[in-house]
C-alpha cells in the first residue's frame, strides 16, 4: 500500500521528471488545505487566493531541489507560510513576532470586558461566545503562536511535522503550542467560571 | 518556568500525544488535581472550538483559481532535477580527458 506521503513523492518526481500535469494533481490535492491555511493570517478571500497562487509559483519553482527528505505538504506549507508573513509585510501589516508582549496583546482584546459582564451561566456557557473569544484571542496571538496551533489542532501535523514547516526545535513547537493554549485558555475562564489559580 | 505552569506544558504536550514516556507519570498525577484539569478541559475545548468554528466563512478559491495559475505555471520552466535533464555528453568525457592530459 502506499502511503500519501509516497504518493505524493512519486508525484513529485514525475513533476521532477518533466510531467506537468502531476504538478497539477499536487495543486487540487492542496489547493484547498493551503486557502484553510493561508486564510488563518490573510482574512482578505482575494487577497488569500493571491498567496495561495504565489505559493504554488514558488513550489513549482523550488521543485527541482526538493529531495523529500520531509513530506511534500509540510514542505508547501513551510512555503505558504512564509509567503503569506512576506505578503502582510509588503502590505504594512507587520506580523506580529514572539518578541512582542503576545499576552499583552491578546489581553487587549476589546470584548473580553462585555463578555465577563454576560451573567447567566447558561449564555456564559453559549458555543457562540466561546467561539468569538477562542477566534478573537487567536487574531491577537504572535504569528509563531499562532502558526503553531493553527498546524496543530486545524491541521493535525505532529510536533515533529510543525518542526519542519516552522524550521525551529521540536522543544520550541511545544512551548509554542503551550503559550498559545495559556493565552486563549485565560480569556475563556471568565466565561466558564473557573477559579483562577493565583499561583498562575 | 514554576511547577504548575510546567506541568501544564506537559498535559498540553500530552493532549497531543507528544509527551516523552518520562514524564507520562507527573502529566497524569497533575491531571488529578483541579488545575491540571482544567487545563486539559480548556485545551480540547480550544482545539474542539478551532476546528468546529471557522472565524469567517470557509474560505473557498474562486472557481477559475486552477485555471488562472494553470496559465501563470505554463509560462514556467520546468523543475526538472538534474538527472532528468539530458546531459551534454562531452562533459564527461572532456574532464577525463582534461585530467589524464594534465
Amino acid at each position: 500500500m502506499t502511503t500519501e506521503r509516497e504518493c505524493d513523492q512519486l508525484l513529485v518526481e514525475r513533476v521532477q521528471a518533466g510531467d506537468q500535469g502531476a504538478f497539477d494533481l499536487l495543486v487540487s490535492k492542496y489547493q484547498r488545505r493551503l486557502m484553510r491555511l493561508v486564510s488563518r493570517f490573510v482574512h482578505d478571500p482575494a487577497e488569500a487566493e493571491d498567496v495561495v497562487q504565489e505559493t504554488f509559483i514558488k513550489a513549482y519553482r523550488a521543485l527541482r531541489h526538493f529531495r523529500g527528505d520531509s513530506a511534500f505538504y509540510t514542505w508547501l506549507y513551510r512555503i505558504g507560510i512564509n509567503t503569506a508573513k512576506n505578503f502582510l509585510v509588503t502590505q504594512g501589516r507587520r506580523a506580529p513576532t514572539s518578541t512582542e508582549t503576545d499576552v499583552e496583546r491578546a489581553e487587549g482584546f476589546d470584548d473580553a470586558d462585555s463578555l465577563r459582564d454576560i451573567n447567566t451561566p447558561e449564555s456564559m456557557l453559549a458555543s457562540k461566545q466561546i467561539a468569538h473569544t477562542v477566534n478573537a484571542a487567536m487574531e491577537a496571538l504572535p504569528l509563531e503562536l499562532r502558526t503553531a496551533i493553527v498546524l496543530r489542532e486545524i491541521e493535525g501535523l505532529s510536533y515533529e511535522e510543525i518542526s519542519e514547516v516552522m524550521a525551529c526545535p521540536i522543544g520550541t513547537v511545544r512551548s509554542r503550542i503551550f503559550r498559545a493554549r495559556e493565552v486563549i485558555a485565560e480569556k475563556l475562564r471568565p466565561l466558564l467560571d473557573f477559579p483562577v489559580d493565583k499561583r498562575r | 518556568m514554576d511547577t504548575n505552569k510546567k506541568l501544564r506544558e506537559q498535559i498540553s504536550a500530552l493532549k497531543d500525544g507528544a509527551l516523552p514516556e518520562a514524564d507520562l507519570e507527573l502529566a497524569l498525577a497533575a491531571l488529578q488535581g483541579s488545575d491540571g484539569r482544567q487545563a486539559w478541559d480548556l485545551y480540547h475545548l480550544i482545539g474542539d472550538t478551532l476546528r468546529d468554528a471557522p472565524p469567517n466563512p470557509a474560505p473557498v478559491l474562486s472557481p477559475d483559481f486552477h485555471a488562472r495559475l494553470a496559465e501563470r505555471l505554463a509560462g514556467e520552466a520546468p523543475p526538472l532535477r538534474r538527472a532528468a535533464i539530458a546531459v551534454e555528453p562531452t562533459s564527461l568525457a572532456a574532464v577525463l580527458a582534461k585530467s589524464a592530459s594534465s
